[in-house]
């Protein structure tokens, strides 16, 4: 009897113990929620990256070389590599410059 | 794999998130929360349309759940071992036959976007236990719009840091889900100690 009470209390000590782990840790995250750029991946289209880093979308395409395909090019930039031929990595580090630049400039990014 | 459903979700839109969310009800593992964070991170940008993205993520994962319901139900022993092979082991279906006549609806809810890793085997469960099907489909329908609303809801309001909301909402979920093992071992804990004082 005494061995069951034992185990249950050990698991419960347990689940507390990752209760305040995982609590502490999305708490952490959620406070950087409003700070830190959200990366790019090779998934996002580019308007959806304009989107994230508060940059005009145009811009983002004038910086890669890349004409917008009308009336809302939604091409993820894995795509937009592999129709321009062109490494991913590359495009993103393009895009990258581009955001920081556009971050920098006088005007700023729009709000 | 992820990556190719958030370039689909992102080019396609709702269609896209429709054929996804379904077959992921079905057991295929894949990232619906993350998708559902997209969408609304995509809604927020003009990209997508709110109510067509609840729709199609709700509409969606109803289909799937009840084609796992279904099968479970009406599919006989092979389906179901078919099915349970692609979910895992035979044993763990007759453990989520048990959960699912003890938690009943609410089980069937919280399974639908808050432990939604068990919904595609309580799907299956509630068929075999012979759940009654009217109210799988109103506990189904209930949690499924339930998820498909709070989590675009979230991605329009945090659309410019969807993978850091993404992984909140992570640990968040571990530790709602620990926190819910605790509340249920402290009661055992309190019941087997007054066992042990009553003797």
């Amino acid at each position: 009897m005494w061995r069951t009470t034992l185990t249950v209390g050990l698991a419960f000590v347990l689940a507390i113990a990752g209760t305040f782990v995982f609590g502490y840790r999305a708490g952490r995250q959620a406070r950087l929620l409003h700070f830190e750029n959200e990366p790019i991946r090779p998934w996002m289209s580019v308007p959806f990256i304009a989107h994230t880093h508060h940059v005009p979308t145009s811009v983002l395409f004038q910086a890669i070389g890349v004409e917008p395909r009308e009336p809302h090019d939604r091409r993820s930039v894995r795509r937009i590599a592999r129709e321009t031929n062109r490494p991913v990595p590359e495009l993103m580090a393009e895009l990258q410059r581009a955001i920081n630049v556009a971050s920098h400039s006088p005007g700023g990014p729009p709000p | 794999m992820s990556e190719q459903l958030l370039a689909a979700v992102s080019q396609y839109g709702a269609p896209a998130l429709f054929g996804i969310v379904a077959i992921a009800a079905l057991g295929v593992p894949l990232p619906i929360t993350l998708l559902l964070i997209v969408s609304g991170a995509m809604v927020s940008q003009g990209a997508m349309n709110l109510w067509w993205t609840i729709g199609a993520a709700g509409v969606g994962s109803i289909l799937g759940d009840q084609a796992g319901y279904a099968i479970g139900r009406w599919g006989g022993g092979v389906a179901v071992s078919k099915l349970g092979r692609l979910l895992g082991k035979r044993s763990r279906l007759e453990a989520m036959e048990a959960k699912a006549r003890v938690w009943g609806g609410p089980g069937i809810f919280l399974t639908r976007w808050l432990i939604s890793a068990l919904g595609p085997w309580i799907n299956l469960a509630s068929g075999t236990a012979g759940y009654p099907w009217h109210r799988f489909v109103f506990w189904d329908a209930l949690g499924e719009f339930t998820g498909a609303v709070l989590y675009i809801s979230l991605g329009r309001f945090f659309s410019d840091h969807v993978m850091a909301l993404y992984a909140v909402l992570g640990d968040l979920t571990w530790a709602v889900a620990a926190l819910l093992i605790a509340i249920v071992l402290g009661y055992q804990l309190l019941v087997h100690l007054r066992r042990e004082h009553l003797r």
